[in-house]
C-alpha cells in the first residue's frame, strides 16, 4: 500500500456508510439498552416504591418532600388557601421553588 | 451515430438580454471518431456541446441518439440516457475538492446503485490504466494538473460510456500535458469511443488523432471540415 | 434501477466525506445540537419520571383530609369535630393528625415533625428521615437537643433513619411519639392539627365532603384525588415554560440549519453543479441532502437522549438541583425510579430530528434544480 500508516487503519479502510450505520446501530441498542434498564429497574424498585408507599398509609403523608422552605412549599396540598396569598394570590412566585409549582387550582383569576 | 437537426439555443428567451446561442445547426456526428468542435470564444460550440451531452435541451430542433429522439424525453429519462451514454470532461476538470481521487471516480455512479465493491475495483483499474493508483487517496486540490486531469478522465469513464464529452479539456494544461490528453484520447478512440471535443487550441484541432473538425462563428457551422 | 439499499449507502458515502470536510463547523454543530437534545430530554424524563412516582406513592395518601380554618388561617381542630365527623354516614374511619413544623436554628432548616398513629419507639425516642440524618450527622443512638414552646430545652434520642428508598416522601421528618409532641409544642390533649378520614364507598368522597363541610362549616376538606391533581401538574408550570424556551432553541437551531442550506457558498452551489453534470438527478441532490440533515440531527438526537438519561437516572441530576434546593437549606437527595415512555422518545424525535432534516432538505430545492450544464456555462 501506498500510504501503509493509514491503510493499515481499519477504520480507515471501512466504508463511511457502514462507520454511520454502526455508531447509529450502537446508539440505538443503548437507547434500547436504557428502555431495557428503565423497565428492570422498575422491577426492582418495586419492592422500595412499595416500602414508600406503605410509609405514606401508615404517617397519612399528604405530599413529596421537594421544597423545604416555606409551609405551602413542603406541603402545597395542605397549604391553606391564605398563607401563601397573603400578599398577593401569585406570591407563590417569592421563592425559587414556587416558580416551579403552580397555584393551586382556583387561586388567582379566573 | 448522433443527428442534429435544425437545433436552435435562445437563452433567456423572450428578454431583452435575449441571446442564439446556437442558430440552426444541422449535423451527423459519427460514432467511434474524434469530432473537434472549433471557434473563437461565444461561438456556440460549448453550448452544442451541452446539448449533445443531454445536458441542456435545444429551443427548437432535434437531436437523435443512434435513432433514439432524445430532445422530447422527460427529465428523469433524458439524466438516466446522459449518465448511461455520455461521459464528461470539463474545463478545469471540476473535480470535487475535499474527497479523495478515488471517490471522485467514484461520483457519478453513486446514484446507480451498483455494489460498492464491484465500483471501487473498477475505479482502481481505471485509475491504475492511467498511473495514478497510488495517489487514489490524495484529496481532489492536492493532486497535480496532471494527475487531475487524468483523475478527470477516469471519472467520464466510470460508467463506461459511449460518448466522451469534452470542453476546453486544454485550456489550463502545458503543452506537455495537452499532448499526453490528446495521447489518451487516441487511446479511447482506439477503444471504440466517440469523442466530441470544444476547443479552440490548435494542439487539439491540429491533432493526428482527430478525424474532423468542425468550425463554428456566432452559432452557425463556418466549416463542417468533412 | 441499480440496487435502492446501494445507492442509499454510496450516497450516504458521499454525504459523510463532505461533512468529514468541514470537521471543526460540523462537529460544533453536532455538539450545540447534542446538548440542546439533551437540555430537553432532561427535562422531559426528570418530571415526568418525578410525576408519575408523585402519582404513586400518593396512592397512599389519605382519602381526605379536614382541615379547620380560623381567620384565614390554619386552625387545632378540638376533639369533638373528630367525634362529630366519625358519625357522618359513609366514613368508616377517623383519625386525628399530629404534625407541624419544627425550626432548627442550627441548621436553619425547617423539619416535619409527624407523629405515626402507632410508634413503636417510645416516648422519647424519634426516627428522622436521611435529609436530616445527612445534614446534622445524626446516626442512631445520637441525641438531638430541640427547643420547646417555652424555651426550655428538651433531647430526643435518634433510634431509628428512614430509609433512603423512600426519601422523596421521608428526607425531613422527625417522627415522634404524641407525648413528646404535644409536649415540645405546648398543645393541649383535645387538639388536633387536622383530621384524616377514610370513605366506605370510594365513589362518596365527594359527597362526604360536602356533608364534612355542611356539618362543620369552618373546616375545609381535602380529597386525595386533590392532592394527586396537584403533583399531576407539579412542574407544570414551569417545565412547560422550560420546554416552550428549550424548543424556540430548538426553532432557533432550525432557522439556522434553514438558513445554513438556504444560503449555499458559492462552492457548494458550484458542488452541486458538477454533481448535476456528471449525472446526478435533481433527487439524488435531495437525497444527499436528507442524509445530510438525518446524519447530524439523528446522531445528536440518540446521544442527547442517552446523556439525558444517564443524568437523569444515573447521577444526581446536577441540572435540576439548583431549582430542587431553592432557599431551602436541607433538600432531598433521591433517585428516581426510571419511568420512561417510548411515547417521550417519540415526541423529542418529531421535536427536533424531523424538522432539522426538513429544514435542510427543503430549501436546498433549488440549488438541486440547477442546471446540468451550469458548470459549463460559467
Amino acid at each position: 500500500m501506498f500510504y501503509p500508516c493509514i491503510a493499515n487503519n481499519a477504520l480507515y479502510k471501512m466504508r463511511k456508510s457502514t462507520l454511520f450505520f454502526m455508531s447509529i446501530a450502537v446508539q440505538s441498542v443503548l437507547l434500547l439498552g436504557a428502555f431495557t434498564h428503565a423497565a428492570y429497574q422498575r422491577g426492582r424498585d418495586a419492592s422500595i416504591l412499595g416500602e414508600t408507599v406503605a410509609l405514606v398509609k401508615r404517617l397519612d403523608l399528604t405530599d413529596l418532600c421537594l421544597f423545604t422552605e416555606a409551609r405551602y412549599t413542603r406541603h402545597p396540598t395542605q397549604a391553606d388557601l391564605h398563607s401563601p396569598f397573603q400578599d398577593h394570590p401569585m406570591s407563590l412566585e417569592h421563592f425559587p421553588s414556587g416558580s416551579l409549582l403552580a397555584p393551586r387550582k382556583g387561586i388567582g383569576y379566573r | 451515430m448522433i443527428e442534429l437537426r435544425d437545433i436552435r439555443k435562445v437563452f433567456n428567451e423572450g428578454k431583452p438580454h435575449a441571446l442564439t446561442a446556437v442558430d440552426g445547426v444541422s449535423l451527423i456526428l459519427d460514432a467511434r471518431a474524434v469530432t473537434v468542435l472549433q471557434g473563437p470564444s461565444g461561438s456556440g460550440k460549448t453550448t452544442l456541446l451541452s446539448l449533445v451531452g443531454c445536458m441542456a435541451r435545444p429551443t427548437e430542433g432535434r437531436i437523435m441518439l443512434e435513432d433514439r429522439e432524445i430532445t422530447s424525453l422527460p427529465e428523469r429519462f433524458l439524466t438516466d440516457v446522459r449518465r448511461r451514454t455520455f461521459g464528461f470532461i470539463f474545463q478545469q476538470f471540476n473535480l470535487v475538492k475535499g474527497i479523495s481521487a478515488l471517490e471522485n471516480v467514484m461520483l457519478p455512479a453513486y446514484p446507480l446503485g451498483e455494489r460498492h465493491a464491484s465500483l471501487k475495483k473498477r475505479a482502481r483499474g481505471l485509475l491504475d490504466l492511467f498511473g495514478i493508483l497510488p495517489r487514489e487517496s490524495s484529496r481532489a486540490e492536492w493532486l497535480s494538473g496532471g494527475e487531475a486531469q487524468r483523475t478527470a478522465i477516469c471519472r467520464a469513464l466510470i460508467n463506461d460510456p459511449k460518448i466522451i464529452i469534452a470542453d476546453e479539456p486544454t485550456a489550463h494544461l502545458d503543452t506537455k500535458l495537452s499532448r499526453e490528453f490528446m495521447d489518451i484520447v487516441g487511446r479511447l478512440k482506439a477503444e471504440q469511443k466517440t469523442v466530441i471535443i470544444a476547443s479552440h487550441d490548435p494542439l487539439v484541432y491540429g491533432s493526428s488523432v482527430v478525424d474532423r473538425v468542425i468550425t463554428m462563428r456566432d452559432g452557425k457551422i463556418e466549416a463542417a471540415g468533412r | 434501477m441499480g440496487n435502492w439499499f446501494e445507492r442509499q449507502r454510496n450516497i450516504i458515502d458521499f454525504t459523510l466525506s463532505s461533512l468529514v470536510r468541514r470537521k471543526g463547523k460540523n462537529l460544533a454543530l453536532l455538539l450545540v445540537y447534542t446538548l440542546l437534545v439533551f437540555l430537553l430530554a432532561s427535562v422531559m424524563f426528570f418530571t415526568h419520571a418525578l410525576r408519575k412516582e408523585a402519582s404513586l406513592v400518593l396512592q397512599g395518601a389519605p382519602e381526605m383530609v379536614v382541615q379547620r380554618m380560623a381567620a384565614g388561617r390554619h386552625e387545632l381542630v378540638p376533639r369533638r369535630y373528630l367525634g362529630m365527623i366519625k358519625g357522618i354516614k359513609g366514613v368508616s374511619g377517623a383519625r386525628g393528625r399530629l404534625w407541624g413544623y419544627y425550626f432548627d436554628p442550627v441548621m436553619s432548616a425547617n423539619y416535619t415533625m409527624v407523629v405515626p398513629e402507632d410508634h413503636p419507639l417510645g416516648a422519647g425516642s424519634i426516627s428522622i428521615g436521611q435529609g436530616i440524618s445527612r445534614s446534622r450527622l445524626a446516626r442512631v443512638g445520637d441525641f438531638i437537643p430541640f427547643r420547646r414552646y417555652d424555651g426550655t430545652p428538651m433531647v430526643l434520642t435518634v433510634r431509628e433513619v428512614l430509609t433512603t428508598g423512600s426519601e422523596l416522601v421521608s428526607s425531613d421528618l422527625i417522627l415522634v411519639s404524641e407525648g413528646d409532641f404535644r409536649k415540645l409544642f405546648g398543645m393541649a390533649p383535645d387538639l388536633y392539627t387536622d383530621i384524616v378520614l377514610s370513605v366506605r364507598n370510594a365513589k362518596e368522597v365527594a359527597t362526604a365532603a360536602q356533608k364534612v363541610q355542611k356539618l362543620l362549616p369552618d373546616t375545609r376538606p381535602i380529597m386525595k384525588s386533590e392532592i394527586l391533581r396537584t403533583y399531576d401538574t407539579i412542574f407544570d408550570w414551569r417545565s412547560g415554560i422550560i420546554v416552550v424556551i428549550l424548543s424556540s432553541a430548538v426553532l432557533a437551531f432550525i432557522i439556522f440549519a434553514w438558513d445554513k442550506a438556504s444560503g449555499l457558498s458559492a462552492e457548494e452551489r458550484k458542488e452541486i453543479g458538477i454533481l448535476k453534470a456528471i449525472g446526478w438527478e435533481t433527487s439524488d441532490v435531495l437525497l444527499m441532502k436528507f442524509w445530510e440533515g438525518a446524519a447530524v440531527s439523528l446522531s445528536s438526537f440518540l446521544a442527547g437522549v442517552l446523556f439525558a438519561y444517564i443524568h437523569v437516572f444515573f447521577t444526581p441530576v446536577m441540572l435540576f438541583e439548583p431549582v430542587l434546593k431553592g432557599w431551602s437549606t436541607l433538600y432531598p437527595s433521591f433517585k428516581l425510579v426510571p419511568f420512561i415512555s417510548p411515547y417521550q422518545v417519540a415526541m423529542l424525535f418529531f421535536l427536533t430530528v424531523v424538522p432539522y432534516t426538513v429544514a435542510t432538505i427543503v430549501p436546498s430545492w433549488r440549488a438541486a434544480t440547477i442546471d446540468p450544464d451550469s458548470v459549463m456555462r460559467s
